[in-house]
Parts: C-alpha cells; sequence; structure tokens
C-alpha cells in the first residue's frame, strides 16, 4: 500500500471513529500537557551556592526548594496515569465497528500487517495532533502565565524551558507510544478476515486472587516501618521502589478485583431481581464482569491514591496537633506549626480530583460506547414497548451495583496503606518544657523563665483518627461523578433507540 | 411430462394392472395433472409394441384392464437412459401467461396490460395459497409436501416474474410502439 | 371487526416521501399480508401502525382510541400490552438466556419471576425449541433466534402482531417452518398479523395482500374484498 492510500484508509470512517480520533488527540494533548509540565520543573536550575539553596524567584516551596521539586515532578508523572488510562478507554469507542471495517479490509485481500499498520497509524496521527497542540498550548499558556508579583517572584516556572530536544522526543515520543499500544490491542483482531472472536478466550468467574495483591500491598506497607527502622536511612532510595511497587499492586488488586466484585454482585443481582431492568444488568454483569475493570481503572486508580493521601494528611494533622499542644503546655501560645506538608497535600488533593474527573470522563466514553454497541437491541426493545427508562434503569444499575463496592475497596485499600505507611506518633518519653503561669508572663522570654520546669512526660503513642469525612467525601464525589456521566451518557440513549436502527442490516 | 417413462418406472417396482398404474400415479404425483384410464392404456399398447414391456400373469387373454404388465430388460434399460439424461434447462419460454402479456401489449394499452397482469397475479397467489394450506395442514404427507414445493415454486417465479413485469409495462409498452 | 384503522397515513423522511396517504384496515385475527418493491413504504407503514412512528399526517385508531397522538410512553404500554412486534433479526437481549428473553415482557408487565419463566418454558415448548431455555441468542442459529423472537413477541398474548420480514435472514424451508408456527399460534389465540414480506411465498400465508408501492396501496392481492382488475387505477 502506498502512504497515500494508507493515509486515507487511516481516517476512513464513520462519526464514531471521528469522536474517537478527537478524544485520542485530546488525551494526548492533556499528556503532554502533564509530561511538559513535570519537565519544566525538571528543568529548574539550582542557583549557586551551598546545598539546598533555594530558587528565590517563585512563591511555591515545592518549586523553590530543590529537595522538593524532584518529588513534585514524580507527582505531577503519576497524573499522566489516569490520563493515559483515559487515552486507553477512548480507544475502545467504536471499536467493534472499527474492528468490522478492519476484518472487512481483511477480507478485501489486505493482510492482517497492513491492517494494523493502518489501525495503529489512525491512533499515531490523531495522537501526534495531540501532541502537537498540547505543546502549542503549553508554549502559549508559559506565555499568558508568566506574571511576576510585585516582589517579582512567579507561582509558576514559566522562566524556564526544557531543552528542545526534551520537547521533540515528548512531542514524538507519545504518538509513538499510543500508535505501538494499538498494534499491540490489536493483535487478537487482524489475524482473521471474518471479525473478531474477541470472547473465544474467556472463561468463567473471575478468581478472587486480586484480593491477595491488595493483601500483600497491605502487609508490605505494615512492614514499611519497621524495616526502615531497623535497616537506617541507609535504603531509603530502595525503600521509595518499594512504596510504588506497594502501591502499584494495591491498584491492580483493586482494579482486577473488580471483575470479581462485579461478578457477585451480578450473581446477586440475579438471584434477587424482580424489574427487568436488574435482570438485565445482572445478565450484563456476569456476562462480562472484567467490563467494570476497564470502565472504572482509572477512577479507581485515583480512589487508592486519594484515600492514601487522606491517610497522609490525616498523619500531618495529628503531628501538627501534637505539636501544638506540646508548644502551648511549653507557654508558646501563638506558636504555628510549619503548615508546608499540609498545603503539599491541598496539591495532591487537586491532582486526585483532576484525576477523578478525567476518569469520570473516560466513563462518559465507555458509557456511550456500551449503549451504541447494544444499539440494535435497544431498538428492538423499545419497538417492543420496553420503556427507555427501564433500559436506563438497568444501566445505571449495572453501573452502580458494582461502582459501590468496588469504591469502598479503592478507599479502604489506599487507607489502609497509607495508614501503614506513616505509623504511629509517638510523643514525649524525654523532659519538656512546661511553663506555669499565664499566657502573658509565657509569652515573656525574660518573665518565663521563672516560671519554667522541665517534667518527665511519659511516651504517648498517637494514632491518627480515621478522617471519614474526608474518605466519604472521596468515595462520595467519586459515586457522584459516575452518576453525573451515566446521566450524559443515557442522553445517547433515545437517538441510540430509534427506529431508524433495526433498518439498516 | 413423459408418461411412458413415468410408467416404465412405477413398474420397475413389479408386475401391475393398469389401474394400479394409474392409482400409482396420481398418488406419487400429487400435484400432476390426473393420467386418463385411456391415456394409461394408449401408453402402455405403445410400450408393448416397442417391446419394452411384457404381458405377465395368467389372465393375459381377459382384456387390456385385466391384464398386468411387467418391465423387459429394453424397458429397463431405456428407464435407465431417460434418468440418466440431463433435462435441457427450459430451451424456449413456452407460456401462454408470457405470450397474452406480450399480445396485450401490442393490441391494447398498458392499463389493460397491468388490469391482465394483476388478475393473474391475483389467481397465482391464490393457488399459491390454496397449496400453502395444503402443505402446512397437519396430515400432509411428505409427498403432498414435496409435490406442493415444486408447484409453489414454479408459482413463486411465476408470481416474482408478474411483479417485476408490472413495474416494467410502461417502458415495455413504450419500446413495443416505439 | 375492524380493531385497527389507519387512514390517509403521510409520513416523510426529510424530502423522502414514504407513505403517501394511505389507508387500511386490519380485523381481529386476520392476517394481512403488505408486499411490495424495496422503499415502497412496507417497514414505515408497519411501524406507524404499531406506534413505532408518529406519521406526519393521518390517524391510527385501535379499538376506536386515536392512537398516534398518544404520548411516546402510552404507545409503548400499548406496544407492550395489546401489540407484539417481531424483525427481520431477532434483536434478542444478547446476555440473557432464550428463557429470560420470552420472559421479558412478563416481567416488565409486572409478573412473578418464577410465573414468567413458566410462561416462557411454555412459549419455546410451542415453538419446538424447549432446549434453548438456557442458551444465550449468540450460541443460536438463526432460525432459532427468529422462534425465541416469535415466542417473546406472542408470549403477552397480544391482539395484533407485527411482524417486519421475519424470514428475510432464513433459508426457505427454516423461514416455511417459522410461518406456519407464527400462523397456528396466531391463530390459536386469534391474533391479527400484519405480515411485511418482498416473498410472495410468505405473502400466500396470509389471508389477505395488499401490493403496496410508491407509499400507497397500488393493488389488492388476496381476499375477498379484492376489487376486479378493470376497476384499478
Amino acid at each position: 500500500m502506498s502512504p497515500g492510500t494508507l493515509a486515507r484508509l487511516a481516517v476512513a470512517g464513520n462519526r464514531t471513529d471521528l469522536a474517537r480520533m478527537v478524544l485520542t488527540a485530546l488525551s494526548a494533548a492533556l499528556a503532554t500537557l502533564v509530561v511538559l509540565a513535570a519537565l519544566t520543573v525538571l528543568a529548574i536550575e539550582k542557583p549557586p551556592g551551598p546545598e539546598g539553596t533555594q530558587s528565590e524567584q517563585y512563591t511555591n516551596a515545592l518549586l523553590r526548594e530543590p529537595g522538593l521539586r524532584g518529588g513534585t515532578a514524580f507527582a505531577l508523572l503519576l497524573l499522566t496515569i489516569p490520563v493515559l488510562a483515559l487515552a486507553g478507554q477512548c480507544a475502545r469507542l467504536g471499536a467493534p465497528a472499527r474492528d468490522r471495517r478492519l476484518a472487512a479490509l481483511r477480507l478485501a485481500g489486505a493482510t492482517p500487517g497492513q491492517v494494523t499498520r493502518l489501525a495503529a497509524l489512525e491512533t499515531g496521527l490523531a495522537s501526534l495532533l495531540g501532541a502537537l497542540a498540547g505543546l502549542a498550548g503549553y508554549l502559549v499558556g508559559r506565555t499568558l502565565l508568566h506574571r511576576p508579583d510585585g516582589d517579582g517572584r512567579l507561582a509558576l516556572p514559566t522562566d524556564v524551558l526544557p531543552a528542545v530536544p526534551a520537547l521533540a522526543v515528548v512531542v514524538l515520543a507519545l504518538p509513538a507510544i499510543a500508535a505501538l499500544a494499538t498494534a499491540v490491542m490489536l493483535r487478537g483482531v487482524t489475524t482473521t478476515p471474518l471479525g473478531v472472536v474477541r470472547r473465544a478466550g474467556r472463561t468463567g468467574a473471575p478468581r478472587p486472587w486480586p484480593a491477595l495483591l491488595v493483601g500483600l500491598g497491605v502487609l508490605a506497607a505494615a512492614l514499611f516501618e519497621p524495616v526502615r527502622e531497623s535497616l537506617g536511612p541507609a535504603l531509603d532510595a530502595w525503600l521509595a521502589l518499594v512504596v510504588l511497587v506497594v502501591a502499584i499492586s494495591a491498584v491492580l488488586g483493586v482494579v482486577l478485583g473488580t471483575g470479581t466484585i462485579s461478578y457477585l454482585v451480578g450473581r446477586l443481582l440475579h438471584r434477587y431481581a424482580s424489574s427487568p431492568a436488574r435482570l438485565l444488568a445482572a445478565r450484563r454483569l456476569t456476562d462480562d464482569p472484567w467490563a467494570g475493570s476497564r470502565t472504572f481503572a482509572a477512577l479507581l486508580a485515583a480512589l487508592v491514591f486519594g484515600a492514601g493521601a487522606a491517610a497522609f494528611r490525616a498523619w500531618f494533622q495529628l503531628r501538627d496537633q501534637l505539636e501544638r499542644e506540646q508548644n502551648q503546655v511549653a507557654g508558646f501560645a501563638d506558636f504555628q506549626p510549619d503548615s508546608f506538608y499540609l498545603r503539599t497535600m491541598d496539591l495532591v488533593d487537586l491532582a486526585v480530583a483532576l484525576a477523578v474527573t478525567v476518569a469520570a470522563a473516560g466513563l462518559i466514553v465507555m458509557v456511550v460506547e456500551g449503549i451504541s454497541t447494544r444499539r440494535r437491541a435497544y431498538a428492538a426493545l423499545v419497538a417492543t414497548g420496553v420503556p427507555r427508562t427501564t433500559i436506563g434503569t438497568s444501566i445505571l444499575w449495572q453501573v452502580l451495583a458494582p461502582v459501590v463496592p468496588a469504591v469502598l475497596s479503592a478507599l479502604g485499600a489506599g487507607y489502609v496503606i497509607g495508614r501503614m505507611l506513616m505509623g504511629d506518633i509517638a510523643s514525649g518519653g524525654r523532659t519538656e518544657e512546661v511553663c506555669r503561669a499565664s499566657a502573658e508572663l509565657c509569652q515573656d522570654p525574660v518573665a518565663r523563665q521563672n516560671y519554667v520546669e522541665f517534667v518527665q512526660v511519659d511516651q504517648v503513642v498517637s494514632a491518627p483518627g480515621v478522617p471519614l469525612g474526608q474518605l466519604a467525601l472521596l468515595g462520595g464525589g467519586a459515586v457522584v461523578a459516575v452518576l453525573a456521566t451515566v446521566g450524559v451518557g443515557l442522553l445517547f440513549l433515545r437517538s441510540n433507540t430509534a427506529v431508524e436502527e433495526l433498518r439498516a442490516t | 411430462m413423459s408418461t411412458p417413462h413415468v410408467l416404465l418406472g412405477l413398474l420397475a417396482s413389479g408386475t401391475k394392472h393398469g389401474y394400479e398404474l394409474k392409482r400409482a400415479h396420481d398418488q406419487r404425483l400429487p400435484q400432476a395433472r390426473p393420467l386418463a384410464f385411456g391415456q394409461v392404456y394408449a401408453t402402455l399398447g405403445r410400450l408393448l409394441r416397442d417391446g419394452l414391456v411384457t404381458p405377465a400373469g395368467q389372465d393375459r387373454l381377459a382384456g387390456p384392464d385385466r391384464m398386468a404388465y411387467a418391465l423387459t430388460e429394453q424397458g429397463r434399460a431405456t428407464l435407465d437412459q431417460w434418468l440418466g439424461t440431463v433435462e435441457p434447462p427450459i430451451p424456449y419460454v413456452n407460456s401462454t401467461l408470457f405470450a397474452k402479456v406480450v399480445v396485450a401489449l401490442l393490441v391494447a394499452d398498458t392499463d389493460r396490460a397491468r388490469g391482465y397482469l394483476i388478475a393473474q397475479r391475483r389467481a397465482h397467489t391464490e393457488r399459491l395459497r390454496e397449496l400453502t394450506a395444503l402443505k402446512t395442514a397437519p396430515s400432509a404427507t411428505v409427498a403432498d409436501i414435496v409435490g406442493a414445493d415444486y408447484a409453489i415454486t414454479h408459482l413463486d417465479a411465476d408470481l416474482r416474474w408478474l411483479q417485476t413485469t408490472l413495474e416494467r409495462v410502461a417502458d415495455w409498452h413504450r419500446e413495443v410502439h416505439s | 371487526m375492524t380493531q385497527l384503522h389507519a387512514r390517509g397515513l403521510v409520513k416523510s423522511y426529510g424530502p423522502t416521501p414514504a407513505l403517501r396517504g394511505l389507508t387500511l384496515d386490519i380485523a381481529e385475527g386476520e392476517i394481512v399480508a403488505v408486499t411490495g418493491p424495496s422503499g415502497c413504504g412496507k417497514s414505515t407503514l408497519l411501524h406507524c401502525l404499531a406506534g413505532i412512528l408518529r406519521p406526519d399526517a393521518g390517524e391510527v385508531t385501535w379499538r376506536g382510541h386515536r392512537i398516534d397522538t398518544w404520548s411516546e410512553a402510552a404507545r409503548s404500554r400499548l406496544r407492550r400490552t395489546e401489540f407484539g412486534v417481531l424483525f427481520q433479526f431477532g434483536h434478542l437481549v444478547a446476555e440473557l438466556t432464550g428463557a429470560e428473553n420470552v420472559a421479558l415482557p412478563l416481567l416488565l408487565a409486572g409478573t412473578g419471576r418464577r410465573a414468567a419463566r413458566t410462561a416462557a418454558l411454555n412459549w419455546l415448548d410451542r415453538l419446538g425449541v424447549a432446549e434453548l431455555a438456557d442458551v444465550r441468542p449468540g450460541e443460536m442459529s438463526g432460525g432459532q433466534q427468529q422462534r425465541c423472537a416469535i415466542a417473546r413477541a406472542l408470549v403477552t398474548e397480544p391482539r395484533v402482531l407485527f411482524a417486519d420480514e421475519p424470514t428475510g435472514a432464513l433459508d426457505t424451508v427454516t423461514g416455511e417452518q417459522l410461518l406456519t408456527h407464527l400462523v397456528r399460534l396466531a391463530g390459536e389465540q386469534r391474533t391479527a398479523v400484519v405480515l411485511v414480506t418482498h416473498e410472495p411465498r410468505i405473502a400466500a400465508y396470509a389471508d389477505r395482500e395488499i401490493v403496496m408501492r410508491d407509499g400507497v396501496i397500488d393493488h389488492t392481492g388476496l381476499g375477498l374484498d379484492a376489487p376486479l382488475a378493470g376497476g384499478l387505477r
């Protein structure tokens, strides 16, 4: 095939194909923006001076302190996970139709290689356009946001630019990875000209082994503190890696476990289903339990991180509180502990909220996709008098029934791991200053000398409380986001169940 | 239809009297035109003359209607040859139906031709319906079904032709009268 | 007695007219075949009669009630209870088993699960496919799917069954077997059938035939009320 033919066939498709390309481009643009932001943080040069010299031109400590910039960049890169999950979900949009189109090309005589190249090119081209748009957005954005405040300090590192080769690598590597991923995903599709037999390999009920992964994550997290104490600071770098592995295995466990949850919920629902809507939902859940895993992957990943972050925040809050109490006893009433970590946690929460939003966008794609692949059957049901609300309710059940337990398990796993990693806070166990006078006298540096005593305080181990409020907010927010997306998806139900859908053969 | 060959075929399973042959014919070929006794005996006479069948049994002198017939070697060979020969697939369109529509277009206008086609179509459909009822009756035998299928398929073909011709009447009339 | 009555039906898709003032009566228990070339408006007529589509002009009355002005919900309820619908492809719900597909309309009507399943099994048996009760549509042949679809359409004992090319995707023998079942079962409960088809041999299962052309009735085929040839046009 000549490159021209290849390109023309790659972009030939219907509206859904166009929507997929637009969404692919959009997620590529988002990913590019995030990666470029991370690179920019890394591009900040350490000013000359001793180790730890801060880049004073920034208002934010995350950018100012060289020790924190690595973590900031890492957090930004973590944000690409939900974005990439979104891209993966977009790739499934209209996939049955595309698979049929590719199978038709195979029937017309195209080789498996040509078809794979075609599909990869489609994704690659869309991603390249998206990446270029992302780059443009980045370049425009950094000029627009370059607003020094009164002291000439910047909120964002708009004064540095990553090296041009690095920019080029990002813009080219993202589409290449996307194209490669498409080619890998299509391995099973292009081998036969008679369409896809995707379900052939599907076995019965999912096994509950993903729970083991979560357990492994929790166990590793529980061992984290004792191991660190016994090993000392020498192996800190390795321990960071362990944290990453723990987090990934927990996320994987929760996401895969959703398949099991979907299946069990489906079975339960089927046993007690009395309405057609619940029957439909139950059958769909047991039929393809992994659909839940695919649909909610990004959302659940975000929730695991969010719950972990909530545990961290609770720990920092407790530490602040203990410090404040201690200072009060010592007579430094107006002493404010450094809230730097809490502010950082705010940023993490913001990132989690962003990730949930992106994941919810992916969910819309999945819901609409699910409706449009079943539109014939739905249209026939509507024609035979099944109310659209029944179909809508079944979709709602199908999404909500597994998502509630899945969200709970994600929150549980994330929180427990976060809690384990941080451990308890021991205070006391040594002599401490106590100021026995009124606050005014204690405040006075000279006067307080007369009232201060040194007292042996028993060691108290305090455990941070469960931040139920924040966890509920996270879980509730996620479920509300899911509800909203299903609502948006259901708007497409009407057009997809029009009687015209029955005419085409 | 080749009546001599059908009779030879019916005799292949054993000796039969003339009236037995007629009954077997009507039973095996339910949708065919029933055979008249006269035709049976006339055909048997020709077969006898050509040496394809031979009188059999004791009462050979009791007259033609009491005579039983058997297949000769030559008769079996003729039957084999007939069965082995492929029928030419309609060498000529030889249908009154077709001729009538052509003539109707020549001597009358499109409405007349259409009227004829519609009336004919209705008659065909009515017959098709009778056959369908016959065939779907719970008492129908396989012979009934196969026979009805043969007729139904031909009527179906005629009906499709009538329908497409109805669509083409105007064009056809223009061509005939240009 | 006329049950379903359509008068002066007009329906267009954009600039393309599908029905151009068509009038038709369906009596109780009668089987009416609607034939005609592709694009003559057969399916559109069926959809208008069944209350799936609203005609642009004209009216459809069911037992004296004008249904084309009803809300979508009211027409849905009518289709669920008094009407049955059957399409070229069974359009069964892929995730549900044969029995569950058949039981679906009953469940919608509020029948208990056990009773609905019993009725579904009974109907599958009447169509000679009792063995499909726990089989998914994906594992059925086209003819088996259509039999399940007929069972689903008849399980509520509708008064009118609308069948749009029900044998279109089947071979001759399978299609005829299907029609035999359909006609027998509809007859047993006096369900009228509107049968859209382009095959003369399928139309022959009907009591009456109307032949459509360009959105109107061109002529009638079968039936006592068929006018003579000279009286047409």
